[in-house]
């Protein structure tokens, strides 16, 4: 007996063990070495001295990483939610379709899911641009004056958060219909009997049984978003890098544009730190939520 | 089946390890960033290389994504010993490189080898190469600004000199007022401005500044004294174009080019490096008559920006080149520097004195009439901070994008822009 359970537990390590090792070296490795690199002064290669925590006390006192942080919470708000309930609406619209139909209608909304960002970018981009977009000639038709989406402080993370919920959707659409099709069709008969509204129908049962992919997308996208860079990042090049400056191109610039891989290190433990926080927060606020429905 | 494999591979190994040997021909690895016309060209001018070199020396060309990426990648490569034999690099880069420890000295002795020397450079150039009395690149070109012009449409406007140049170079009104018989004249944009662009800006809005004698950089501060003033200036006269309805607004540098290229705008600022996309079109007969000059003295003096392309040998850590190698690599650079007449049909002007003053080149044109700038040039200041894709680059251009299309006042961008720069 007990010989056996040496030998399981040998067979179960040596089939751990690869995967261990690449996820220690990896992931686990260069983690413990960012944290530990946040407390020197390294330059991008190489070892740099140790400064304790001034990294972290010259970024309270950085005008352009406070910007990085509210410009990054202004995007989470205007997709996290915004793009939930939309992805929601499509997919209860694509679910009263059937057959064929309903392949082709999840296809073209899930079409955008499977571009390049530099693909999303370049449509976009040709869109709204201010001499030539197709966008411009819709707004002189309407006889509404031309805006610069792009380069303009009012309308770059809006307009960026609209093409990444045009971009993103497609997968949230996915997982709300794999949710909707898991409820179970008697309670909709017995809905029906009941001569329950199609509303009643859907406040009543779908949304409360869709409460736990709701969750899951909410969390995914949350986490997403906190850590958008490409959009914003080729968006702005050349434009107004700095009055759209995220988290995430705050370390790109720290880090491959300045040199300064210890600074950089301090921004992405930060980051790290409000993406676990704000996670947690979500999930259990959920959580209690749900549970005070029941 | 796996042993033959094998053996197949070995053998072919060792073959191709003993055709080298035969011929002990040197492969020199190189990177550039050249990926539109000039890359064209150069790849021209690479393959001229070896075939004139046959059996000696062979360039393995590859070439990477232009600004940031490219930096990142050499810096990264050199640290692990992994970095190409030489590789091209912008003069205004050098100073960060030389902090990052990625650039191997030009020698005296490597200079000789060469057959080049101070002499055959201009003395901004050589400037712009030299650090503390050293030198860490060998320039192949300058690539200034420049002002292109439609000759037709200013002709139209009665705006077009005797000499086929535009009126009205030598001070803020005359130009001004050329701009303003150009718009009076029907033209939509007198002047295509990539407004939409700071990073872009930045060289026009230097070379203003730098026409009031003013400069960015005195010893560790930013824009000391009166410089912020001239900094002011420069962005005011931009800004009251814009106002006037005389330049293009929030136009990017694609949509520039083609603005100018379809007669929709009369005048453009922009690189030398669009000289081949002009030259190509009004090849195929799509082109009005078409010309280049230096920019116009809006203030004082005159003065343009530029930057240089050089070539510099990366200090690969742990991987001590061959002198053999170094050999190959300085024969390399000295031959492409030398036959850059072709280089020259890129819009580039050619950093070799001995090739500008040819008479080959002067019946280049426009080539011939704008390269007499290289009198007037000023290179980025020598910090770690300037240079293309650099962090003065972002600053000042979050502010030239809303001061340039007439959101913000020229005073209060100057004020942010100081602050911010002084918190780098």
């Amino acid at each position: 007996m007990l010989q056996d359970r040496r030998k399981n537990l040998l067979v179960a390590l040596a089939l751990i063990a690869p995967f261990a090792a690449i996820y220690a070296l990896a992931f686990a490795y260069p983690t413990i070495q960012m944290f530990r690199i946040s407390f020197t002064s390294a330059p991008l290669i190489g070892a740099g001295d140790w400064v304790g925590i001034e990294n972290y006390t010259r970024l309270g006192k950085d005008p352009l990483f406070s910007r990085a942080v509210w410009n990054t919470l202004y995007f989470v708000a205007l997709t996290v939610v915004p793009g939930t309930l939309i992805a929601l609406m499509i997919a209860l619209g694509v679910s009263r379709l059937a057959g064929r139909l309903q392949a082709l209608v999840l296809a073209l909304f899930f079409l955008p899911y499977i571009l390049p960002v530099s693909v999303v970018y370049l449509i976009w981009d040709w869109t709204l641009n201010f001499q030539f977009g197709i966008a411009m000639h819709v707004l002189d038709w309407l006889g509404i004056p031309r805006i610069p989406v792009t380069k303009s402080r009012t309308w770059f993370m809006p307009a960026v958060a609209w093409v990444t919920i045009w971009w993103t959707a497609g997968f949230s659409i996915l997982l709300f219909l794999a949710g909707m099709r898991a409820i179970p069709a008697e309670i909709y008969e017995a809905a029906a009997l009941d001569n329950a509204s199609r509303w009643t129908t859907f406040s009543r049962i779908t949304w409360p049984l869709l409460r736990p992919v709701t969750a899951l997308v909410l969390t995914i996208q949350l986490i997403l978003q906190l850590k958008i860079f490409d959009q914003v990042y080729l968006f702005s090049i050349g434009g107004r890098p700095n009055e759209n400056m995220v988290l995430v191109y705050y370390i790109f610039n720290k880090a491959f544009q300045q040199n300064q891989g210890g600074r950089a290190a301090a921004v992405a433990v930060t980051l790290f730190v409000i993406i676990v926080v704000v996670s947690v927060l979500q999930f259990q606020l959920l959580r209690l939520a749900g549970r005070r429905r029941q | 089946m796996n042993c033959r494999r094998l053996m197949t591979i070995a053998l072919v190994a060792t073959s191709g390890l003993w055709a080298g040997a035969a011929h002990s021909e040197e492969t020199v690895v190189w990177w550039d960033f050249l990926s539109g016309g000039d890359g064209v060209r150069m790849k021209q001018l690479i393959s001229d290389f070896n075939e004139a070199h046959a059996g000696e020396i062979k360039i393995d060309a590859t070439t990477l994504e232009w600004g940031t990426p490219f930096y990142a990648k050499v810096q990264t490569s050199a640290a692990v010993g992994e970095a190409p034999d030489v590789m091209t690099y912008h003069a205004s880069r050098i100073p960060l490189a030389l902090t990052q420890g990625v650039l191997d000295e030009i020698t005296p002795d490597d200079w000789e080898k060469m057959g080049l020397s101070q002499a055959d450079f201009a003395a901004s150039t050589w400037d712009a190469v030299t650090s503390d009395g050293k030198q860490y690149a060998v320039p192949l070109d300058t690539h200034p600004i420049v002002l292109y012009y439609n000759r037709d449409l200013l002709k139209k406007a009665g705006v077009l000199g005797d000499n086929g140049e535009p009126k009205g170079m030598d001070s803020k009104e005359a130009f001004t007022a050329t701009l303003q018989a150009l718009k009076d004249a029907g033209v939509q944009y007198p002047l295509g401005s990539v407004t939409a662009d700071g990073n872009f800006m930045f060289r026009t809005v230097y070379s203003l500044m730098c026409q009031q004698g003013g400069e960015l950089m005195t010893g560790d501060e930013f824009l000391v004294g009166d410089n912020a003033d001239k900094l002011r200036n420069a962005l005011a006269v931009l800004s009251d174009w814009t106002k006037a309805g005389l330049q293009s607004t929030y136009t990017d540098y694609p949509a520039t080019v083609a603005l100018f290229t379809s007669g929709e705008a009369a005048m453009m600022i922009n690189g030398v490096w669009e000289v081949p996309t002009m030259t190509d079109l009004a090849q195929q007969g799509k082109l009005f008559d078409w010309g280049a000059v230096e920019l116009p003295v809006i203030f004082d003096k005159p003065c343009t920006y530029a930057d240089s392309h050089t070539f510099a040998i990366p200090k690969n850590q742990g991987k001590e080149m061959s002198p053999e190698k170094r050999d190959a690599v300085l024969e390399t650079i000295s031959w492409i520097v030398k036959h850059s007449l072709f280089w020259a049909t890129a819009g580039h002007i050619p950093a070799y004195a001995p090739v500008t003053e040819s008479a080959e080149y002067k019946a280049m044109e426009p080539n011939a009439t704008y390269s007499s700038l290289t009198a007037n040039m000023i290179f980025d200041p020598k910090t770690p901070l300037a240079g293309i894709a650099g962090p003065i680059f972002d600053v000042m251009s979050n502010y030239f994008v809303p001061t340039l299309n007439g959101e913000m006042e020229p005073a209060d961008a100057v004020e942010s822009i100081q602050e911010e720069l002084n918190a780098l």
